[in-house]
Formats: C-alpha cells, sequence, structure tokens
C-alpha cells in the first residue's frame, strides 16, 4: 500500500477520534450522558420527516455562502463578508418582492432573486475594488461591511420597511405569491435547494469548463505567472469577488422568500461566518462544498435538537467544526517526524 | 442640540469616553504591532480578545476577584495566540486562513461556555474595576479626567507605549525583533533564533490581547456576552496599519476609533433623532473611510505573514 495513503488515514483517524472524544466531553461538561444525547442527535435529524427536511432548509443558504466563498477563495480574495452580503440580499431581495405589486408572482420571485444578486454582489464589489485597485486587506474591510450590512438591514426593518401593522422590527409579510414553494409538507423544504444545486452545478461548470474559471484559478494560484501570461489579475478579482458576494446575496433573498417569509435582524443565523469554515473543509470545491453544508446543517439539526431535549447548548456544532478545521490545517502533527520531513 | 453638543460638559465626558473606548483596541493593538514586526499577521486577534473577555469573566466571576480575572483573561488570550503560532510557526500554515478559523473556532468556544456558566437564563453581573484618579493632572481642564481619571490597566498602557517604542527603537533586542518580520533569513544568518523570537512576540500578542478583551469586561462592562468583541480585534489590525506599525501611531488610531465608539453612545444618549443602528455603524463607517486614507506606502514589515522555513529557498 502507498505510504501517503496509509498516512493520510491515521490523520483522518486521529481527527475522529479527537473529535468524538472532545464532543463527548463537551457533552459531560454540560451535565448530560454522550450516549444519550447521541441517540437525543440522531433523533432530532432521523427521528421524523420534519426534522430530517430540516436538514436542507438550513443547507440551502449554506450551500450558496458557501458556493461564494470557495469562488472567492479560488483567487485568494478573502472574502469573510458572506454575512454582510446575505444580509444585503435579504434587504434588497424584502424590498423588492413586498413594494414591486404590480409584477406578477413569479416574474417577482426572479426579480427578488436576481435583487439579491445584484446586492450582495454590489456589497463584495465594494471590498474586491478596495483590495485590487487599493491594496487595502479585504478581511478587514468585508468585516467592516458586515457590521455596517447589520446595521442597514435593522435601519431598514425599523423605518422603510417596517410592518406598518406590528410594532417589532421586522417586516410585513410577503403575500402567498412571492414565496417559494414548499413541495413536502408538512416538511419547510423548499424549491429554493433547486437553486442551490443549480448553483453548485454552473460554478463547477465556470470553475473546470470555462476560461473565466481557469483564470480565476491562475490568479488564486500565482499571480505573477498570470501577470505573465495576459492574465489580469484586478479583473479576476473582481469577477469572483462579485461573483462570491451574488451567491451569498442569493442565500439572502431564498432564506427570506422560502423560509421566513419577511424580513427580520438576525435572518442569516451566523451562516455567512459558517459558509467560511464550510469552504475550508471542502478545500473550494463545489462539489465538497454541497456536501459538507448537508453535513453542516445536519450537525446543527442535531444539535438542536440535543438542546431543546438536554439543554445542551447548540453552540457546540460551531466549537466542534471550528476545531476540526483547525485539527485538519495542523493534520501534519500526527505524522511520525520521518513523514514530515518526506512532506517537506 | 448642537449648543449640548459643543459645551465643555459634553466634550469633557465624550473624551474620557473615547480613551475608555480606545484602551481595549490600543492593547490589542500593540500586541498586533509586536507580531507583525516579527512578521506574524495575527488575524485571529479577535479570538485572541474574544477568549481574553470570556476567561476574565469566568475568572472575576467564579473567584470574586479582579486579579484573577485579568491573569485568566491573559491565560485566555495566550493560549490563543500559541494556537495561531503553533499553526503559522511551527506547521508554516496560511496565516489568513489559521486566523479566521480560530476566530469562528473561538466564537463557538466562548458561546458554548459561556451557555454553560450562566446556565442558561440567568443574567450575570460583576462589579466592574473602579477609577484611580491622578489628584493634580486629573484637574487639567478638558482632557485632565479624560487621561488621568481613569482605571489602573489605562496608565499601564501608557507606560506599555513608551515601553515598547523605546524597545524596538533604542534596545539590541528589539532591533533583531523587528529584524526578522524584515529578513528572516538574514537575522537568521546573523545569529539571531527566529522561530523563538516570533514564538515570544505571540506571547505578548496574546498578553496584550488578552487584556484588551478582559478590560471590555472587567472595566468597561461588567459582563459577558456572545461575540461581545463585535469586531475590535479587525479593528485593532486596522490601527496597526493606520499606524504605520508604530506604538504611538497606532495609539493615535486607536483613539480615533475609539472617539467614533464614544461619539455614537453619546450623540444615543443626548437623543439625536437617528435610528440607533445608524449610530453603531459609525466605528466601523470611521474605520473603512481611513482604511482608505492608509493607501499609499506600505509600511509594514518586509515578511509579513510569509512563513519562514529554514533551510527553504
Amino acid at each position: 500500500m502507498n505510504s501517503s495513503r496509509v498516512q493520510r488515514a491515521v490523520e483522518m483517524a486521529c481527527i475522529v477520534v479527537i473529535s468524538l472524544v472532545v464532543a463527548a466531553g463537551l457533552v459531560m461538561l454540560a451535565g448530560a450522558s454522550p450516549i444519550g444525547a447521541f441517540q437525543m442527535f440522531l433523533k432530532g435529524i432521523f427521528g421524523n420527516l420534519n426534522g430530517f427536511g430540516e436538514v436542507f432548509v438550513k443547507a440551502t443558504p449554506l450551500i450558496l455562502t458557501g458556493l461564494g466563498c470557495s469562488v472567492a477563495f479560488r483567487t485568494g480574495f478573502f472574502n469573510i463578508g458572506a454575512e454582510g452580503q446575505f444580509y444585503m440580499g435579504a434587504l434588497a431581495a424584502a424590498w423588492a418582492a413586498l413594494n414591486l405589486t404590480g409584477v406578477p408572482g413569479p416574474v417577482r420571485i426572479v426579480v427578488a432573486i436576481l435583487a439579491g444578486f445584484l446586492f450582495g454582489g454590489i456589497w463584495a464589489l465594494a471590498a474586491a475594488l478596495m483590495k485590487a485597485k487599493l491594496g487595502i486587506s479585504e478581511i478587514i474591510v468585508t468585516i467592516m461591511l458586515n457590521y455596517i450590512a447589520v446595521n442597514i438591514l435593522g435601519i431598514a426593518v425599523r423605518t422603510f420597511l417596517m410592518d406598518p401593522a406590528g410594532s417589532i422590527p421586522q417586516s410585513a409579510k410577503l403575500d402567498a405569491s412571492v414565496t417559494l414553494t414548499r413541495f413536502l409538507k408538512p416538511t419547510r423544504i423548499h424549491t429554493g435547494i433547486f437553486l442551490a444545486l443549480a448553483a453548485v452545478l454552473l460554478i463547477w461548470f465556470i470553475m473546470e469548463k470555462t476560461s473565466i474559471g481557469y483564470e480565476i484559478k491562475v490568479v488564486g494560484f500565482n499571480q505573477r505567472a498570470a501577470v505573465c501570461n495576459g492574465i489580469s489579475v484586478v479583473k479576476n478579482i473582481i469577477i469572483s469577488a462579485a461573483l462570491s458576494g451574488g451567491l451569498a446575496g442569493i442565500a439572502g433573498a431564498v432564506e427570506v422568500l422560502g423560509v421566513q417569509k419577511k424580513l427580520l435582524e438576525g435572518i442569516s443565523g451566523g451562516c455567512g461566518y459558517t459558509a467560511i469554515l464550510i469552504t475550508l473543509l471542502a478545500s473550494n470545491h463545489p462539489a465538497g462544498v454541497l456536501v459538507t453544508a448537508i453535513l453542516f446543517a445536519a450537525l446543527s439539526v442535531g444539535a438542536n435538537s440535543m438542546q431543546r431535549q438536554m439543554g445542551i447548548p447548540s453552540a457546540i456544532v460551531d466549537f466542534l467544526i471550528g476545531m476540526v478545521v483547525l485539527l485538519i490545517l495542523s493534520r501534519e502533527l500526527f505524522r511520525r517526524k520521518a513523514g514530515r520531513r518526506e512532506a517537506k | 442640540m448642537m449648543e449640548q453638543i459643543f459645551s465643555v460638559t459634553f466634550l469633557t465626558a465624550f473624551l474620557a469616553a473615547a480613551v475608555r473606548m480606545a484602551v481595549p483596541l490600543a492593547y490589542a493593538g500593540l500586541g498586533e504591532t509586536i507580531a507583525e514586526k516579527s512578521g506574524i499577521l495575527n488575524i485571529g486577534m479577535e479570538g485572541v480578545m474574544l477568549s481574553g473577555a470570556f476567561f476574565s469573566f469566568a475568572g472575576a466571576f467564579l473567584s470574586g476577584s479582579m486579579s484573577v480575572g485579568l491573569l485568566c483573561g491573559i491565560m485566555g488570550g495566550v493560549a490563543v495566540s500559541m494556537l495561531h503560532a503553533l499553526l503559522s510557526v511551527k506547521l508554516a500554515k496560511d496565516q489568513s486562513v489559521s486566523g479566521i478559523a480560530i476566530n469562528i473556532f473561538i466564537l463557538g468556544v466562548t458561546s458554548f461556555l459561556y451557555k454553560l456558566l450562566s446556565s442558561g437564563d440567568s443574567y450575570k453581573q460583576i462589579v466592574p474595576m473602579g477609577k484611580l484618579r491622578i489628584p493634580v493632572l486629573a484637574d487639567i481642564p478638558l482632557i485632565g479626567s479624560a487621561l488621568f481619571e481613569q482605571d489602573i490597566l489605562a496608565y499601564v498602557l501608557y507606560v506599555l507605549i513608551f515601553a515598547v517604542t523605546w524597545f524596538y527603537a533604542r534596545t539590541n533586542l528589539g532591533l533583531s525583533a523587528a529584524a526578522i518580520g524584515e529578513n528572516p533569513r538574514a537575522a537568521d544568518a546573523a545569529g539571531i533564533p527566529v522561530h523563538l523570537y516570533q514564538y515570544l512576540a505571540m506571547v505578548c500578542n496574546g498578553i496584550l490581547g488578552g487584556v484588551g478583551g478582559a478590560y471590555l469586561v472587567l472595566v468597561q462592562v461588567g459582563n459577558f456576552s456572545d461575540n461581545m468583541t463585535s469586531g475590535r480585534g479587525y479593528i485593532a489590525l486596522a490601527a496597526v496599519i493606520l499606524g504605520r506599525y508604530t506604538p504611538l501611531g497606532m495609539l493615535g488610531a486607536a483613539f480615533l476609533f475609539g472617539a467614533a465608539n464614544a461619539l455614537q453612545i453619546r450623540l444615543q444618549a443626548i437623543g439625536v433623532p437617528l435610528p440607533p443602528q445608524a449610530l453603531a455603524m459609525l466605528p466601523y463607517l470611521i474605520t473603512l473611510v481611513a482604511l482608505l486614507g492608509s493607501i499609499g506606502k506600505n509600511h509594514g514589515p518586509e515578511s509579513l505573514s510569509r512563513p519562514y522555513i529554514r533551510g527553504a529557498r
């Protein structure tokens, strides 16, 4: 057998074992029995159709934002701003869905999603321009834009998008004609999942089969080589950032139209940050993003059930996933000395 | 409204609040300056601060002692910085990836542990650290109370800023510590233990970042909440860039961001007819605008965020 394959298997085994041990430790820290918690975890996911459906409801925005991050990361543009782009997309989509009442429902859905794409894209574009033209760290800029977007949404649901009939900071409910169809009732699964799947295919196609994708990858791999071959670094960073933000914006739009059916604060549930971990785990590959996002969604559905039934904080998922990413980053530590030298 | 804003009372209170808001940023920024001078970009500063904030709260709450809280905060910060050092020095990983992963990880860790500590519902509070008035100096009009009627940690910061400036400008060790961020191979050839110094710089980074986070809890609010740093770690990164990698410049930038925060709080307090969210985004907007003003020559260390692998080309 190939020794590098053995090595990888050993690394993976180490990571799995450590994760399980830590997970059990955390559950015990929360005063519950690990086995009972694991049963509750599985029951939450597979116990009934609703829970199982919820996995795909949660996976939909994660797939879209994860794809978005992966496109940006490919050019070396560290888009930490999926959260803000999600918010701007949600805001634009809600505005379009609530205000363009003269437009028939299906058309309005398309317009709302496009508005989400556009605003998410613009939000990322701002950071891309600052990075590509002025050399300002996109990490700091996108984080600042996240907090600004959160506050803009806060203003919107208190002023021009506030439900005139209510007193809580949220928009009016969308009318039924402009919401995405739930095709597997009583679960909340909606047609947005198909959009997410289509996006996976599209991004895979763009990245692997078109010259745009090729250029994006070259820029990410070696900027100097890109320049020497007449590939514009600035142009490709901007394209990938806008695409990335657009996908996060669509995620926001889909969450508004398919799940919440109104605009409210905290609508992303932190999925813009989760997306970064998903992308890192999937090493930027679209199919990997799809699988990891569904796994993550399943984890959080299971964790919610543990929280409800046993009082184990659902933040345990973020704890464990973050740890897994760090373990994978440091996996060389599990290699034997000789192996490490060979790898370098 | 305008008379209210330009009164001496308002300005005095505003300046005092600005300094208070700037202190945690300056602690984190100073820690980041030290790390970056050694060539390590710690994007994970947000996580360092958050960890410092949480563990200082846990320590102070469980022991009832401020100093135990501060010590726990420092240890929490150092632990996170060491994690980043392990990944970026020993394993030579991409420092942005490592830092971001650490930030999200620490967000999960602190949220989880805080839920356990607060058992979900009860509201836990500690008594914040008191002020220490320096007699004569605090009587200077306008700036006196802002600078000399603060807590002990603010005074320690004043000393540290000058100590670090002196360290890099006037000591051999300081020059060596900055050389490894400029050209680690040359430094190595000159006999400077590059990786050891980078680890030491990261220890300082953790201590100072931990204090910065602890300050939010122990001095400013007296309790912990999920993601309570809300971007301050990143703002500290911006302060370092804006301050051109010098402690004094960084302090100036931190004061600017602190002032933006103090201003929005003050304006909310006197009831400006704007939604609170419009004011709350002010510090982030100012940071963005300030970064735009920082363009031009790059003042960063030559080998910033490039891992140094001994013997590699």
